[in-house]
């Protein structure tokens, strides 16, 4: 009978309030009163504002470029703070999980610290996760509690359906790293798959790349994870155009567009950048006019709903709700 | 050091570089810089293979990403195989969040130390934690260091008669802090807390939670009005601490049937005459200076479980005297809930000597004063300023005094002060914060960043109470941290212009010195100087900005413990001996 009262709660830190609003509008609910403080020293403190005994608790929290180990800390800080309130369960919704890409010791002594992050959700409380399109899926493993990596695919799926001439297009993966992603999408359209390799030489920096397949006439789109600095894209881009392209656009989940992407942008052979609204961006899109967002909302909140009520997640995998 | 690296955070590394000169090393090679994005990236440019890894990180303004530096730091240490990792943190991040505030605040003084666990840390060293009960957050052993030792130091090479001076606390919860300087140095201490009055009561938050015996009574009342409903509340709860008119009977016996008959006049009256034989207590833990204070206590009842508290205060008699309906509600007020602000039983029998000669007089050294926008104003109304210092009759002046400056009757008087030190603390924590008293928590402590709001507000005007004498002598405020002025400039003007001390030194471990803090101490007159340690970094341009202020070196604390748990040795000493 308990079971009856219980209900979803969803909290949301300072990162992403728009995206929070949405998840909620969808919903049907409104988001839980929460107060956010800083002390002069720059530690957060948070008071819950409403009772969360019993119920059924969803945070989300996204982390914005030059914040995140802010907003990690106040996710961690929330998460403890509905533990200790006695909240049933805790399910922490990080469409873009943060340290993603430091996953594996690639260097002597390097720290694994996406690993270090999921002790830390777990020590905090954490008994649930649903975020978006892991940087690689094994961080999944990395936790003693179920994780629910959903995709964006379905929703580009439709946009690339909605917006472009599917017929003229070909899905390029800017590294060999992606060729399962791109190759995913190429099978969901029906259509033809190219490969950029690439020689990386240090983080964020791009060399020498060589084209492998034909995008000669066509509409090439670049699918990858995430567009960071976006080097890695625009110098895709300038492949695809010396190689015969008609046009080269790029779709990411996580749009996170750090120091100046903005500028390369607008001064790359990029027509369009299509990100997910994962990560805030809204400044961006001002500085930059090729930006364009796809809405994953209504994803996670159906994650949210079928999570809350003990339905199968697995049909998100496949199927983006209707707006 | 062989077979030892020593770390550094990005925080602090000044002291870094200090510890490792006197360790005869240098900092252990790592490239500490951010991604495009702003996570944190960390390496370690040299070996850690089965080493001892000392991993030393302080706060600064961006005290998350310390925290996040550090944790991977530690972590990658980990992952690259070395023997034990020793986090050193002079300042201990959110050690102020360490218990629950208030409903649904989270502790995240413990959450840090869990993180620090799963991070792979073996072992914590850190300087004067906020609360000492915090290592009991941790897995692994933690060596708190004190500064004192240090603070000590400074006091006997650089006050002229340090010997003559008076280590008072600016709060009732860091009593323990200053009597611990206090007994190292012998010297007599004193204690300055902040009231703070309602003008307008608010109906308490709490009033809705507590439990159903309460709204009962407050319906055959048939009241509704909010601001009765906290009068009531408090009514209920004096009742039901005065009723147990058989001491060896249990509380809660006599709690529902008491709460059912109506209450009359004489019923309050009666009650209160008898009161304070069983609930004025709580003086045990005060040191010499108040030993002023007198026992008459020959109803105490040895058999109560309350026993150990039951001493009587003086105020038995006056309570009887004064009939007036409305005054005695105001003392009503000053008792809590019963249990939540027991004295701690260990100091026990200090008072145990003293003779019943002095009969009825109050404590001496008890001086109020008004407080308004953070800072003493004269009381006009009160006869004489320092009517308590000197005359050992001058309850009813000062009492009256303070009656006539106030506008309403049913103000909480301050006299319930004058009486006990602990009810004093226990009406703090609750008026400030209303919801303490179902967080289960009695520590004022905790109400730091609330008193720094309430001195702030210009709407508040608060009652501050001087314990102890510092007439003509130099007053050493003690806490373990400086973050606002505030507080710190109501204490020191407290001492200053009521107690009449000839000068203040504020003294603390962390000189965290948010936002104006250090210029506003600066700039107040009674304030000789400020002495803090370099635990947490005071940056260049902050030390520029005062002329008053000191930064005592704790390298050599910090590289003596490193050493010393490297090599195996014990590092109690560093707790009492160290120069």
């Amino acid at each position: 009978m308990a079971m009856a009262t219980n209900s979803i709660k969803l909290l949301t830190g300072n990162s992403h309030g728009g995206l929070a609003k949405l998840v909620a509008d969808r919903l049907g609910i409104e988001l839980a009163k929460i107060m956010v403080l800083q002390y002069s020293n720059n530690e957060s403190s948070i008071s819950i504002g409403e009772s969360v005994r019993d119920e059924d608790v969803f945070i989300l929290q996204s982390t914005e470029p030059g914040n995140i180990n802010d907003h990690i800390m106040e996710l961690l800080i929330l998460i403890n703070a509905c533990r200790t309130a006695s909240a049933r369960r805790i399910t922490a919704v990080l469409p873009n999980f943060p340290y993603a890409r430091q996953d594996k010791k690639d260097k002597s002594r390097a720290p694994i610290t996406a690993k270090l992050m999921a002790n830390m959700l777990q020590t905090a409380g954490c008994n649930h996760v649903i975020t978006m399109d892991l940087h690689a899926s094994q961080i999944q493993g990395f936790f003693n509690v179920p994780v629910d990596n959903l995709y964006a695919e379905p929703s580009t799926l439709r946009w690339i359906r909605d917006n472009l001439p599917v017929r003229d297009c070909v899905i390029v993966s800017p590294d060999a790293g992606g060729a399962k992603r791109a190759t995913s999408i190429a099978d969901g359209l029906d259509l033809g798959f190219a490969l950029i390799h690439k020689e990386r030489a240090r983080p964020n920096e791009v060399s020498r790349m060589v084209l492998v397949g034909d995008v000669r006439d066509r509409i090439a789109i670049i699918v990858d994870d995430m567009a960071d600095t976006c080097g890695t894209l625009v110098k895709a881009a300038e492949v695809v155009m010396e190689h015969g392209a008609s046009q080269a656009i790029a779709i990411v989940t996580h749009g996170i567009l750090s120091g100046n992407a903005c500028e390369k942008l607008n001064n790359s052979r990029l027509q369009k950048l299509v990100v997910t609204n994962t990560v805030p961006h809204e400044e961006k899109k001002r500085k930059c006019e090729r930006i364009e967002t796809i809405d994953i909302s209504p994803t996670l909140a159906e994650a949210c709903r079928r999570t809350h009520n003990g339905e199968s997640v697995s049909f998100l995998f496949k199927h983006a709700p209707l707006d | 050091m062989r077979g030892a690296c020593v770390f550094s955070g990005s925080s602090h590394p000044s002291l870094v570089e200090a510890i490792c000169e006197r360790l005869g090393t240098k900092p252990a090679k790592v490239q500490l810089k951010k991604f495009a994005n702003g996570e944190t990236s960390v390496e370690i440019k040299e070996s850690v293979r089965e080493k001892d890894i000392f991993v030393v990180q302080s706060g600064s303004g961006q005290i998350n990403d310390n925290v996040m530096e550090l944790l991977i730091m530690i972590s990658a240490c980990k992952g690259g195989s070395a023997k034990s990792i020793t986090a050193v943190m002079p300042y201990f991040p959110y050690s102020r969040q360490s218990k629950r505030k208030t409903h649904r605040g989270a502790i995240t003084a413990r959450m840090l130390a869990n993180l620090l666990n799963v991070a792979g840390v073996d072992h914590v060293i850190t300087v004067d934690l906020h609360a000492n009960q915090m290592q009991g957050f941790f897995k692994c052993p933690v060596d708190n260091l004190l500064a004192e030792a240090l603070l000590a130091k400074w006091l006997r090479t650089n006050v002229p008669e340090w010997w003559e001076a008076v280590v008072v606390s600016k709060n009732p919860g860091g009593t323990k802090r200053v009597t611990s300087l206090a007994d190292a140095l012998k010297l007599s201490f004193g204690i300055v807390t902040t009231d703070r009055r309602r003008p307008h009561q608010q109906p308490s938050l709490n009033a809705s939670m507590l439990n159903s015996t309460i709204f009962e009574s407050m319906g055959t009342n048939g009241t509704n009005d909010t601001a009765e409903m906290g009068r009531e509340l408090e009514e209920v709860e004096a009742i039901v601490e005065v009723s147990d008119e058989d001491p060896h009977a249990p509380i809660e016996q006599d709690f529902a049937p008491r709460n059912a008959t109506p209450r009359t006049h004489a019923d309050l009256t009666e009650n209160r005459a008898r009161r304070p034989s069983k609930h004025r207590a709580a003086t045990a833990g005060l040191a010499p200076t108040l030993r002023t204070r007198v026992i008459n206590g020959s109803s105490d009842t040895p058999s109560s479980p309350l026993a150990r508290s039951t001493r009587l205060d003086s105020v038995g008699k006056e309570d009887a005297v004064m009939p007036d309906d409305s005054e005695g509600l105001g003392l009503q007020r000053r008792y809590t809930a019963p249990g939540i602000e027991q004295p701690p039983p260990d100091d026990d029998g200090y008072e145990a000597s003293d003779g019943d000669d002095e009969g009825d007089e109050r404590a001496r050294d008890v001086i109020t004063g008004r407080l308004i926008h953070g800072h003493i104003v004269d009381d006009d109304e009160v006869h004489s300023p320092n009517m308590s210092v000197q005359s050992g009759s001058n309850e009813n002046g000062e009492g009256s005094g303070q009656r006539d400056s106030r506008s309403s009757e049913d103000e909480p008087l301050p006299e319930p002060m004058a009486q006990s030190f602990m009810s004093t603390a226990s009406t703090h924590s609750r008026m400030l914060q209303p919801q303490y008293g179902l967080g289960g928590t009695g520590d004022a402590t905790a109400s730091d960043e609330e008193e720094e709001e309430a001195l702030k507000d210009p709407e508040i005007e608060s009652t501050v109470t001087l314990v102890g004498n510092v007439r003509d002598k130099p007053v050493l405020i003690v806490d373990d941290m400086i973050d606002k002025a505030g507080s710190w400039i109501a204490a020191a003007e407290t001492v200053v212009k009521r107690g009449g001390a000839t000068k203040v030194y504020c003294m603390a471990t962390h000189g965290l010195f948010g936002g104006d803090c250090l210029r506003e101490l600066d700039m107040c007159d009674e304030i000789e100087a400020i002495v803090v340690t370099d635990a947490f970094p005071v940056p260049p341009e902050k030390r520029r900005q005062s002329k008053k202020l000191v930064v005592l070196d704790v390298s050599g604390l910090l590289s003596e413990a490193i050493r010393r748990n490297h090599h195996g040795e014990s590092i109690s000493q560093l707790y009492t001996h160290f120069d």
